[in-house]
């Protein structure tokens, strides 16, 4: 369960991210988080895996307090926590099955993180993975050979090999062409609704929010302006959320 | 507005529909002028003198022709050992630096590394260190660990960990971070984000850069024989003072068929690693 | 679904016998590398004397360092900038001839083989060979040294010279040729401007190269900061030798900045 109280980030330069943010998210929630660009979207998402620093307020996750964290504490922390970006992420020059396997390079006594050595184990689970997502005749072949669409699967193939409990999204589908967006967002219903994990997804596109999510967040100025079931979002929450703002950079 | 642009202005042209635009006067004659200068220095300084060398450079050619005109070729078995000895102090002192470097590169790259402070502290120790001439780190090393090879290779390991480092720290800095992101997004220290991200990515260019040195090292090598850090060069100094030359010409010989293998064999494997 | 998740293991491609090979040849190598380490030279005194190296270096002899005779060592440094500065100059002289001999999109195959071969023979010839050889044509001092620079840049130099002719863009010459140019104007405006920001670019980086090299000069005799440098480590006072490395290290450092300033402007224009 994530849980924000009064959590609000001010940069140095005095710019302030997010303002006075309450929310709450329980375990196997399907959540979309829409706003302009430079809302605080990211900010908010990068929050709770400790990417960006809470500057005011309590932010926890399952009971524990993300500020207190520290180096170890927090690299275990973060191992609970799936992330998934724009620009997929992946190493380029090896293959597909090489880069599900980086999931469970935290793990690995150094000698075999150092010489990429993995069990059959580790290999099955990694193949397992990409059969999730519907790839794995691809296992073998180098990830720069791949559509953006299969690669983002590949992405989200290494988060699942992490046993995550919470999956957050960056703009996952903004680089792809709709009906692989599709695809892709099919995936994440699949994986919510099937493993129970927590789905937090930042979207550009309402209407793809709109079709998958069960909960639908509201940013705008790094204000939280509408938070509800998503049958209840209409033209004018619409209009809280997007009209009238003009696009701010950090 | 530089210093240049201050004293000469630029002239302003002016088109027939009152447009006007800037020209900047050329820096082409004060380049001249540098350089005309330093060359007059340069000459007086040296005392090189064209006579001299006109009238007595023959006496290179002669020396050339006996070398290689009836080259000593029962002397070749002597050559032999000291040669095994020249590539085995490249290889090995190539593959050390190589591999110390690593850490340091890694520690000197602004993506990888947020402190400024711990980056330029690792870049001045590897420029520091690249400015030391190998022949002054063998004869440093003969002090130090005695004659022999393994002074040698210690001197090669040093330069190649100057060389490389610069070459592969620039390497980092162009590197997708994205992949290192996302590993560290997942909980991963530093180190290993870099080894599984970042390392995979610049390992190419590494080991072809690597081969590349190997390649300059073996002839480096020779030359580190000169002061008594072992190879070919001890025994050419040898043949030099004796007034030997077609046994110079015996070794040199043997030494430019080693170079032309390795460098054919290491040009293959670098067109396939790009 | 489990036997897919299997099958997809076995068909798995095994890469692994010649990763294996090529390991045990690298291992096999740096081994036999190994063995041909002598340490017997190694001393008890070896720790000790890098203790006193580091020592002198620490604690130059000052009055060696600012001492500006013919003997001291701001002299020494600037006859050493001047036989690398000339010597690069030379040395990029006698490479222009012999890298249009030898560039593969200028001359037949043949010419340019035997070309690039005369230059790798001129390149494997050591440093030291080619100052013992000149010193009996000039005598020793700084003339000779310049004239052993000048051969070794030939090597490096021909060699990125021969790059920069062989990525010539003759694109150019096509639009230059239709503009009705004589050939004349076609290499003055055509291959000269790409040519010239490259040749210059690469003399400056050897200039570097040398400056560092001239070191070896002083050890046959050829004038330099490098004779009086080993005077002092052959004699272990320690305190000049580190003043003239001190005076070297701040001069090779200096003259790497501006180089490295001027490369980039000449880059971006």
């Amino acid at each position: 369960m994530i849980e924000f109280k009064n959590v609000t980030k001010k940069y140095p330069n005095g710019f302030v991210g997010l303002k006075n943010v309450n929310l709450t998210i329980d375990q196997g929630e399907f959540v979309a988080i829409i706003g302009l660009s430079g809302a605080g979207k990211s900010t908010l998402i990068r929050t709770i895996n400790r990417m960006h620093d809470v500057t005011e307020g309590t932010l926890t996750v399952d009971g524990t307090d993300v500020m207190t964290l520290q180096g170890k504490t927090l690299r275990r922390f973060r191992r609970r926590i799936g992330m998934i970006f724009q620009s997929f992420n992946l190493i380029t020059r090896t293959t597909v099955i090489k880069n599900v396997l980086t999931a469970f390079v935290p793990d690995l006594p150094w000698w075999r993180a150092a010489f990429g050595i993995f069990t059959k184990e580790e290999k099955i689970a990694a193949l397992e993975a990409l059969d999730k997502v519907g790839i794995l005749d691809k296992a073998f072949v180098r990830a720069d050979q791949l559509s953006g669409g299969q690669q983002q699967r590949v992405a989200l193939a290494r988060t699942l090999a992490q046993n995550p409990q919470i999956i957050l999204a960056d703009e996952p589908v903004a680089a792809l062409d709709p009906v692989t967006a599709k695809q892709v967002m099919d995936d994440f219903r699949r994986i919510n609704k099937e493993l129970k994990i927590t789905v937090l997804i930042n979207i550009h596109h309402v209407d793809l929010a709109l079709q998958y999510a069960d909960r639908v967040i509201g940013i705008r100025a790094g204000e939280v302006v509408y938070d509800g079931p998503v049958d209840q979002v209409d033209e004018k929450v619409l209009d809280s959320i997007y009209q009238g703002g003009q696009e701010k950079t950090a | 507005m530089s210093i240049y642009d201050k004293l000469f202005p630029p002239k302003t042209i002016t088109l027939a529909n009152g447009k006007t635009v800037q020209k900047k006067r050329t820096r082409m004659p004060l380049v001249i002028l540098i350089l005309a200068a330093l060359t007059a220095l340069s000459v007086k300084v040296t005392g090189f003198n064209m006579h001299t060398l006109v009238s007595r450079i023959n006496e290179f050619f002669v020396i050339l022709g006996q070398m290689f005109s009836a080259p000593n070729w029962s002397y070749m078995p002597k050559v032999w050992g000291p040669l095994f000895d020249t590539i085995q102090m490249s290889l090995l002192g190539s593959v050390a630096g190589a591999i110390l470097v690593v850490p340091f590169a890694m520690l000197a790259s602004t993506n990888v590394i947020k402190n400024n402070v711990v980056v330029t502290v690792m870049r001045l120790f590897l420029s520091i260190v690249r400015t030391l001439p190998t022949l002054v780190a063998a004869l440093i090393a003969t002090y130090i660990f005695g004659l022999g090879t393994l002074a040698g290779t210690i001197a090669i390991a040093v330069f190649t960990f100057a060389y490389m480092g610069k070459i592969l720290y620039e390497e980092i800095e162009t590197v997708d971070m994205g992949a290192f992101e996302a590993m560290e997004a997942m909980g991963a220290t530093k180190v290993r984000a870099f080894v599984s991200a970042i390392v995979p990515q610049v390992l190419p260019s590494y080991l072809s850069n690597g081969l590349f040195c190997f390649e300059g090292n073996v002839r480096y090598a020779a030359i580190l024989g000169y002061v008594g850090a072992g190879g070919l060069g001890l025994i050419l100094n040898e043949k030099i003072g004796w007034r030997e030359y077609p046994s110079v010409g015996m070794i040199l010989i043997a030494l430019f068929v080693t170079v032309f293998i390795i460098e054919t064999i290491s040009r293959a494997v670098r067109r396939r690693l790009v | 679904m489990k036997e897919r998740i299997e099958q997809a293991y076995e068909n798995r491609p095994k890469r692994w016998l010649f990763e294996l090979s090529v390991t045990l040849v690298v291992v096999f190598l740096l081994i036999w590398s190994a063995s041909g380490i002598e340490t017997s030279g190694t001393t008890q005194n070896g720790g000790k004397i890098a203790m006193n190296i580091l020592s002198g270096i620490f604690h130059p002899d000052t009055k060696l360092l600012f001492n500006l005779t013919t003997k001291g060592v701001p002299y020494l440094l600037l006859e050493t900038i001047c036989i690398a500065f000339l010597g690069t100059i030379v040395g990029a002289i006698i490479s222009i001839p012999l890298a249009f001999l030898s560039a593969s999109n200028l001359t037949p195959k043949p010419v340019a083989f035997v070309g690039r071969t005369i230059i790798m023979a001129v390149r494997t010839i050591p440093a030291f060979v080619y100052g013992l050889m000149f010193i009996r044509v000039t005598g020793p001092g700084a003339f000779t040294g310049l004239l052993t620079m000048s051969l070794c840049s030939v090597g490096m130099v021909s060699k990125m010279y021969i790059e920069a002719i062989e990525d010539l863009d003759t694109k150019v010459l096509e639009s230059l040729d239709a503009a009705g140019c004589t050939t004349w104007q076609k290499i003055r405006y055509g291959i000269l401007p790409q040519l010239m920001p490259n040749f210059a670019s690469t003399a400056i980086y050897r200039f570097d190269i040398n400056l560092r090299d001239a070191t070896v000069l002083g050890l046959v005799g050829a004038g330099g900061i490098g004779a009086p440098l080993i005077f002092a480590m052959n004699a272990y006072r320690w305190n000049e030798a580190g003043a003239i490395l001190a005076g070297l290290i701040v001069l090779v450092l200096i003259v790497e900045w501006i180089s490295t300033k001027i490369r980039v402007k000449l880059a971006r224009g």
